[in-house]
């Protein structure tokens, strides 16, 4: 059976399995790197976790792997079995950490198609050190030295090739009262019923949801369950239960062999072992089918051979662990899409919007006199579902931003350790969703703005002494949805920045305006100058900042897509970043325009008001900037047709219309020639080869095929 | 049969050997002003009609503005501007080579399309250092080929397309705008 799958899909399966493992593991490990030490949960599942990678990894035969995922295991089960109360926590941590960034490493090797050839054997010798430490320490106390993990022991999951454990088998027949309907159905109930202590369970007849016909078996011949539970006989009686349906029930302890051979007992014919292979594929599978997607690889494991005691053993511990995890993990019934059908369905809608409103706005409908009733009817249906076909998609490209903040955790965690700060990190509405090809792009921008918060910002322990504040820094990372845009802040309780250093720094590179007093520079416009090129403040350069290249890249990133940075600071207080994005890139609504025959459009979102204005409601200045009275507030007007220089727009004010729009708190009168209409517009990018235009953000396709110009309304009120 | 197999080899290899694929190379030729020039045709994606332009703002008198080519938003420029020519009537005979260069599409506006023409290696002479006041000229000129009587003048298209001199001025420009 075996041969029937290709390798490269399982290789698939094992990566993103263990990936999602080890994405687990780093979360949880995180949680509880300041705790004193790990709780038995976590403790068991990350034993649990190790021992499912050691095990994936060794059918594909990627040793290094294997060695250190059994060396971690090693140390958690030593953790189990004698809960040591001498452990270095933190020290704990970073060596799963280690490991976690070791096999990722190697996963990635994998994925590239290199060899997994990473060097083990200093992590190994590691762990080894670490373990014998707190087992002397551990000794030193007198407590009993523990058996070594591959030996047998009590009370675990794994089973070692010397098969002893404490998990028992069972054989249970249950018989079912002759006039029971659906007798399958009341089966079915006791299989679940059972689930939840099984380690493993195998039922005949197996096809009790599916083929009616196996209600009378069970009605004839019982109904014949093999568990493999860690519970008492009257354990299994009480979940069993005699009910009304239910006439009798008998369970016998088994061996595990028997338990293996499968159902050779009773009346029943032995089966051939062969058979018993599949009827345990085939109960594999239907416990599978309530799991979630993922868990498919099971079945696409190589087939299980009678004895094959390590594969066996482990694959229950691990479907009990991933049906507790259910709930909270949210992922059932998720399925994972390559990212290029995705985009490749993004863009065909995209057409078909485009496709949409050539047939809409054809010309040939203009035609006076035409009967359009039912014609308006039809388009107006199809304009509704190609809107929600739009959504769909849109919805299906939101991510959380959760992985991305958990990412920073970890990049807290280190830099912290390493710069020997204490350091709490909060996360605030992480699950805020954005379009998946924005949360590419705000990665390494993040990225950049923690570690600044990290090393710059928060003070040094003995800093914080000595300034009275709390012993932790502390740094928040938060995230918002906003007027269609998403605020990501990431916030410090360090010492803020320090604006005489900046004014300086900025005087001695030639940037101040020697015009201008250093008073007259507002507080915003001197933390700006920490984002121009090779501007750093930091006298040392660290390992992680002070280069001096950072916050340029962290703004130039934030633009591409549209976004801005924000600084907030106060002197000992700490600091704020603030990126506002906007929420996706792809499809936007948009008001068309024409000016001196070229088609501009504006995001819906800026505009507030169209105006038709009088000439007598202009005021001018002598030097050609001109002022627009509307209901006693006065507005700056751009004439966009001068603005860019173009031919033949319209002159007078009163033959053209004006567009109030508001950016950021800023208001600014915008004067077109005439409107076209409302549209949703995909939004496609202006040739990189054109230089970037200000006040331009991209291009799109009309209803013509003709091409317009995105208008970037914060581009026009700078 | 030893024609193709260099040309498809050219192709493979365009990209590391550009030296190598002139050996024998092919070229489409067009005509600009008195001149005809010369394109690798290993540059060349296809040639349009000419289509309507949405021109953009603040750019050079050269770039014409963008074409939607079957949904795909390329630049426009034209030749006899960026060669700083006297500026041309747009007719149903002019064309739009459309470029690829370096992945990167790009529509040429040319007068009038001539023919693929081989030209051999040895057939093609450095461009005449001596004599030549226009500068700007002989940069994205980098050889002069020779068919029969007449001369093509071949056009380098990254230096064609690209004025380093110009983005360098571009960019301190946009550092000043920035430090307002």
């Amino acid at each position: 059976m075996a041969e029937e799958f290709s390798t490269d899909g399982m290789l698939d399966i094992y990566l993103f399995e263990n990936e999602q493992l080890l994405e687990q593991l780093q979360d949880m490990v995180l949680e509880q790197k300041d705790a004193d030490c790990f709780d038995e949960d976590s403790i068991n599942e990350i034993f649990r976790t190790m021992h499912t990678i050691k095990g994936s990894s060794g059918i594909m035969m990627f040793d290094n792997i294997t060695a250190v995922s059994h060396k971690l295991e090693d140390v958690f089960y030593y953790l189990r079995e004698s809960k040591p109360h001498h452990v270095p926590h933190l020290e704990l941590v970073e060596h799963v950490l280690e490991v976690q960034d070791f096999i990722s490493n190697e996963m990635e090797k994998i994925r590239n198609g290199d060899p997994a050839d990473g060097d083990a054997s200093g992590i190994i010798a590691d762990l080894d050190k670490f373990l014998e430490g707190i087992k002397k320490a551990e000794e030193g106390e007198g407590a009993e030295p523990v058996p070594e993990n591959v030996h047998e022991a009590p009370k675990q999951f794994y089973i070692a090739p010397v098969a002893t454990s404490a998990s028992r088998f069972y054989k249970i027949y249950i018989t079912f009262y002759p006039e029971t309907e659906m007798s399958n159905v009341h089966a079915y109930k006791t299989v679940y019923a059972l689930k939840e202590v099984a380690e493993d369970i195998l039922y005949y007849p197996e096809d009790i949801i599916s083929d009616e016909k196996s209600a009378e078996v069970i009605i004839e011949d019982g109904f014949k369950i093999l568990l493999q539970a860690q519970c008492s006989e009257e354990e299994i009686r009480d979940i069993i239960g005699l009910g009304y349906d239910i006439k009798k029930v008998d369970v016998f302890e088994c061996k595990a062999e028997e338990f293996l051979q499968g159902f050779d007992f009773g009346d029943q014919e032995t089966p051939q072992e062969q058979e018993t292979a599949a009827q345990e594929e085939k109960a594999q599978e239907q416990i599978e089918n309530e799991e979630e997607a993922r868990e498919e690889k099971k079945a696409e494991k190589p087939k299980i051979a009678p004895g094959d005691f390590v594969i066996k053993s482990k694959e229950p511990g691990k479907q009990k662990k991933l049906a507790k995890d259910k709930p909270k993990a949210e992922k059932a019934s998720f399925i994972s899409v390559n990212v290029s059908k995705m985009d490749q369905l993004m863009e065909l809608i995209g057409e078909l919007v485009i496709s949409e409103s050539v047939v809409l706005q054809n010309p040939d409908l203009k035609v006076p006199g035409l009967n359009l009733n039912s014609f308006n009817k039809a388009a107006s249906q199809l304009s509704k579902i190609s809107t929600d076909l739009q959504n769909v998609i849109m919805s299906m490209r939101m991510v959380p931003l959760t992985n991305t903040f958990q990412k920073m955790n970890r990049i807290v965690f280190d830099v912290s350790r390493k710069l020997g700060k204490d350091i709490e990190f909060e996360m605030v509405g992480e699950h805020t969703e954005v379009d998946k090809n924005i949360i590419e792009h705000i990665s390494d921008p993040l990225m950049h703005l923690v570690r600044n918060a990290v090393d710059h910002g928060i003070e040094t322990n003995a800093e914080r002494a000595e300034s009275g504040k709390p012993d932790k820094g502390k740094v928040t990372l938060s995230a918002r949805t906003e007027a269609g845009k998403v605020w990501i802040s990431v916030e410090d309780n360090g010492k803020g920045l320090d604006r005489e250093k900046i004014l300086a720094k900025a005087r001695k590179q030639g940037i101040l305006d020697s015009n201008k007093l250093d008073s007259e520079y507002t507080n915003k416009e001197v933390y700006q100058f920490i984002t121009l090129p090779g501007f750093s403040t930091n006298e040392q350069v660290t390992e992680y900042s002070g280069r001096g290249v950072g916050m340029d890249v962290v703004v130039q990133n934030i633009q591409q897509i549209g976004g801005t940075l924000d600084i907030e600071s106060s002197p000992g207080n700490g600091s704020i970043m603030s990126l506002k994005i906007p929420l996706t890139l792809a499809i936007i609504d948009g008001i068309v325009m024409e000016t001196g025959n070229s088609s501009f459009v504006m995001e819906t979102g800026v505009i507030k008001e169209f105006v038709r204005v009088k000439e007598d409601m202009m005021v001018d200045e002598p030097d050609g900037d001109e002022y627009i009275m509307i209901r006693g507030e006065c507005f700056p007007v751009i004439r966009l047709g001068k603005w860019y220089g173009l031919t033949d727009y319209v002159q007078s004010i009163e033959d053209g219309i004006m567009l109030i729009l508001e950016v950021e708190e800023k208001k600014v009168c915008l004067f077109v020639d005439k409107l076209v209409g409302e549209q949703e517009i995909v939004v496609k990018p202006i040739p990189s080869y054109i230089k970037k235009v200000k006040g331009l953000s991209g291009c799109t396709q009309l209803g013509d095929g003709s091409i317009a110009l995105i208008l970037d309304a914060a581009g026009l009120v700078e | 049969m030893d024609e193709t197999s260099v040309s498809s080899q050219a192709q493979e290899t365009q990209d590391d050997s550009e030296k190598k694929d002139v050996q024998k190379g092919m070229y489409m030729t067009f005509k600009s002003g008195n001149e005809y020039f010369g394109l690798k045709i290993q540059y060349v994606s296809e040639i349009i009609q000419f289509q309507a332009i949405t021109a953009i703002p603040e750019t050079e008198d050269y770039i014409k503005g963008l074409i939607n080519l079957r949904g795909k938003v390329i630049p426009v420029i034209d030749v006899r501007l960026r060669f700083r020519q006297e500026p041309f009537e747009y007719d149903d005979r002019t064309c739009i080579i459309v470029l690829n260069v370096r992945s990167m599409l790009i529509g040429l506006i040319v007068e009038q399309i001539a023919e693929v023409v081989n030209i051999a290696e040895d057939s093609i002479l450095p461009p005449p250092t001596i004599g030549r006041t226009d500068k700007a000229h002989s940069k994205y000129v980098y050889g002069i080929g020779k068919v029969g009587n007449s001369v093509k003048l071949l056009l380098d298209p990254d230096k064609l397309l690209n004025d380093d001199d110009l983005t360098a001025v571009e960019q301190t420009d946009d550092m000043t705008s920035e430090e307002e």
